[in-house]
């Protein structure tokens, strides 16, 4: 199984490096909230750690919205995800394959628009290395969920809408998890910090337990 | 109906998709060979098959199949971003099978130039004719082919016939959906005929 979901990850790879449609436009998604932001608060508020935090996560969900909806229009046209269902432990290698090609691109999403924000609002960062620890385990919290919600509203045409509606109220206590560590390293809490990211650890393992039990079923 | 020795079979099975009986009570047996289904537009072929490939919940009723399958339906169910190339080797892989043949059956479908463009990049005929390249690629007992004459040209139709034709020989179980061509027509060991949901095997 594990073979099977490299295997579909790295398709996702493949076609995401000659269609970068995802990781493009989340990456712009960020950036123009970024500058966004900054003009409508102003510099000072902007500058603030809990309010460029939260900026920046929810910047990220709504971007982890974008890039696995694209991942999926992409599947949907010419049926390739039948073609992959049909296969024999299709169903349960599509979650650990999307998951994981999603959490990398979202590495790269979360690095160059965190990169973006810092140089954008001129932030200092007293724990790099914690904050580095937090992105990584709020980003592996986020595919999950959100490859659950595409899945279940994957053939209706409302889910452009229906998918964000579904996926935040799940999202809330890990964007606040994210939200609270990344302030606390950019504003020199190291405890804090790290008492977040090990919640953030614990809601990226809840949310890939509960997605392998409901895509199979969801999928059928 | 025989379902000792059968690849596939349904039994009693009915299916309902948003609150309609599309498959009513249908009993079909698949054995080695070209199987042909045959009905209006509407009747419920494509549904058939994807019940035997396990893509529709049977509302009631049993399916069997002996051994992996390999669906391909109306649409060639590549992946837009790769190659054909990469499409087929990623298929063969997650079988656990050997990708050495895959250059050979693309070039012997006419795909061979352009085996390493992305599939959207390919017409909608050299689309089919990869797709369909899998019936070589995946050594799998049963294939089920969803009107697989879709955008063929007159070679490819031939070429079809022609693998279809091997797969045969080999003694894999092929079941055909399609509502008109006849060229298959003289290799079918059985036909199934459905309409209005009802299959009747002859």
């Amino acid at each position: 199984m594990i073979d099977r979901i490299g295997l579909v990850a790295v398709r996702e790879l493949r076609a995401e490096r000659r269609q970068p449609d995802g990781l493009v436009a989340a990456v712009t998604f960020i950036a123009v909230l970024v500058l966004l932001e900054s003009l409508v608060v102003g510099p000072q508020i902007a500058r603030d750690p809990d309010v460029a935090s939260a900026l920046f996560w929810l910047a990220l969900a709504f971007a982890t919205i974008l890039a696995t909806m694209r991942s999926f229009d992409r599947e949907l046209e010419d049926d390739a995800l039948e073609g992959l269902v049909a296969l024999p432990g299709g169903r349960d290698a599509l979650f650990g394959g999307k998951v994981l090609s999603l959490t990398i691109v979202l590495v790269l999403v979360a690095a160059i628009g965190g990169l973006l924000s810092l140089v954008l609002l001129d932030l200092p960062v007293a724990l790099p290395l914690h904050l580095i620890a937090v992105v990584l385990l709020g980003v592996l919290a986020l595919p999950p969920i959100v490859v659950v919600d595409v899945v279940l509203a994957l053939r209706l045409r409302a889910r452009a809408a229906l998918v964000p509606i579904l996926a935040l109220p799940v999202l809330v206590p890990q964007l606040v998890a994210a939200t609270r560590g990344a302030s606390a390293a950019l504003s020199g809490d190291a405890v804090g910090a790290l008492s977040w990211a090990g919640l953030l650890f614990a809601f990226a393992v809840v949310y890939t337990v509960v997605g392998l039990t409901i895509v199979p079923a969801a999928i059928e | 109906m025989r379902t000792v020795q059968s690849s596939a079979s349904l039994h009693d099975a009915t299916v309902v998709l948003d609150d309609r009986v599309i498959l009513r009570a249908v009993s079909v047996a698949v054995d080695p060979g070209l199987t042909l289904v045959r009905g209006p537009n509407g009747s419920g072929k494509t549904t058939l098959l994807r019940a035997l490939a396990g893509l529709v919940p049977l509302a009631r009723g049993d399916r069997r199949v002996a051994g992996d399958i390999l669906y391909i339906g109306h649409r060639p169910m590549l992946l837009r971003g790769l190659t054909a190339r990469e499409n087929l080797e990623f298929f063969v892989r997650f079988r656990g099978g050997d990708t050495r043949g895959i250059d050979g059956a693309l070039r012997a479908w006419g795909v061979g130039e352009d085996m390493d463009r992305p599939v959207e990049r390919l017409s909608a005929g050299e689309r089919r004719r990869a797709a369909l390249a899998r019936v070589e690629t995946e050594q799998v007992p049963l294939l089920l082919l969803d009107e697989p004459f879709a955008d063929l040209d007159d070679a490819g139709v031939s070429r079809l016939r022609q693998s279809i034709g091997r797969a045969r020989d080999d003694g894999r179980a092929i079941v055909v959906a399609t509502h008109a061509h006849p060229e298959l027509d003289d290799l079918a060991r059985t036909r199934i005929a459905v309409d209005n949901g009802a299959a009747t095997a002859s």
